[in-house]
């Protein structure tokens, strides 16, 4: 079952009241919807892991969402926040390992398009979201993408982490 | 706790067996417990250093109101918009504080203006010493809100823990210049814009150090 936002809000105010039961219901929701926000946007491999650190974030952060604010936007920060977080580590330690069905969401298009991740990426110019797509979520090299793009390696190397100092800084812009 | 080895449904068995009922973090909370800090710092100080004499005498130098309050209107628009940081959305807007602090801005900028016609006289040592305990005392006065604004940050969700930090510095050391104005019988554009202003940058630049340290997902 695919949950709505009206339900996810629910659940998580029980939750937030300490209902176990509601909480589980809530994991479980959110875990099939952090699996289609992450999906086709970050490697296959680190999908298991990246979903897990983001319920982590939404258990230890959980006070920060207030009833009076709608669920899914909050989780979408959240999301957005460990997605970027994830691309930096993948970016210091230089690996090259890098799947937009939202959630539950199709019932909701328009707030799935204002919070999806391609939305965050399309805020980016052009040659920063290429190289950042083609290197962080495709798992090219630098020379695969250099030659893809016409940039040279170096500015690929310029443009993912100047794309990804960006990406840090409008994880809540819609 | 350990995740990676973890399936994701043991994960969410061990959430579930950690959950315990949390207080959300409320707007009005985070606000009043900002403004309430600012009160006791605003209070300690004319319990120790005494109120402005023109206020206890009912004719307040135009000067101080207007400085006095720039810096309490640049503290109250940081204030917000560190508390709308600590509550992650994607939609949610963080530009608000910067109006505030251009038009804050000014008090600086003037103080340089006439400090650059006025030569070495802004320099002279009893300028200098007054100022310099002023900018001390601003900072002091600061500390509380601070604190209170570091802790709710650390509660809350961040998405940009560096930028939280240097708001709060600009919230908290704009506060604590409204606090200590409440004492310093100063007038001058100078002294207000420079050696207040320079507590603002400082607190600010602290919150960007310390902050993102503090915060943790």
């Amino acid at each position: 079952m695919r949950a709505d936002e009206a339900t996810l809000a629910r659940l998580m105010v029980l939750s937030q009241q300490g209902d176990k039961q509601a909480y589980a219901a809530l994991l479980e929701s959110c875990q099939r919807w952090l699996r289609g926000y992450y999906s086709r946007r970050i490697a296959p491999s680190s999908l298991d892991d990246l979903v897990q650190e983001t319920l982590i974030a939404l258990h230890t952060k959980r006070a920060s969402w207030d009833a009076e604010r709608p669920f899914l936007p909050w989780l979408a920060a959240i999301a957005r926040y460990r997605w970027v977080d994830h691309l930096r580590r993948l970016y210091r330690a230089d690996e090259r390992e890098l799947n937009e069905e939202l959630l539950g969401t199709d019932d909701e298009p328009a707030i799935a398009a204002r919070i999806s991740i391609d939305r965050l990426l399309g805020l980016l110019p052009p040659a920063q979201e290429r190289a950042i797509s083609l290197v962080k979520i495709e798992g090219l090299s630098i020379a695969e993408a250099s030659e893809m793009t016409g940039q040279s390696e170096s500015l690929v190397k310029v443009n993912i982490h100047r794309g990804l100092k960006k990406l840090a800084l409008l994880i809540e812009k819609e | 706790m350990t995740m990676t080895p973890l399936t994701s449904d043991a994960l969410i068995a061990d959430l579930v067996g950690d959950l315990e009922p949390v207080r959300p973090l409320r707007f009005g909370a985070g606000v009043a417990g900002t403004l309430a800090a600012t009160g006791l710092s605003a209070a300690a100080v004319i319990g120790l250093f005494g109120l402005r004499p023109d206020w206890l005498a009912g004719s307040v130098n135009p000067m101080h109101l207007v400085a006095t309050g720039l810096f309490g209107g640049l503290g109250l628009a940081a204030t917000v918009t560190v508390i709308v940081m600590s509550r992650p959305q994607v939609g949610s807007d963080h530009s608000g504080w910067r109006w505030a602090a251009g038009m804050a801005a000014l008090l600086p900028l003037a103080g340089l203006i006439v400090a650059m016609g006025r030569g070495r006289e802004v320099l002279a040592e009893t300028t200098v010493r007054h100022g310099a305990d002023c900018f001390v005392f601003g900072i002091i006065a600061s500390l509380l809100t601070f604190a209170v604004l570091t802790a709710w940050l650390r509660r809350g969700a961040p998405t940009s823990p560096a930028r939280a930090g240097l708001v709060a510095g600009v919230a908290a050391g704009a506060l604590g210049a409204f606090a200590f104005s409440l004492h310093c019988p100063d007038n001058d554009i100078v002294h207000l814009g420079i050696w207040h202003g320079a507590s603002v940058v400082a607190l600010a630049g602290l919150g960007r150090l310390i902050v993102p340290r503090l915060i943790r997902w």
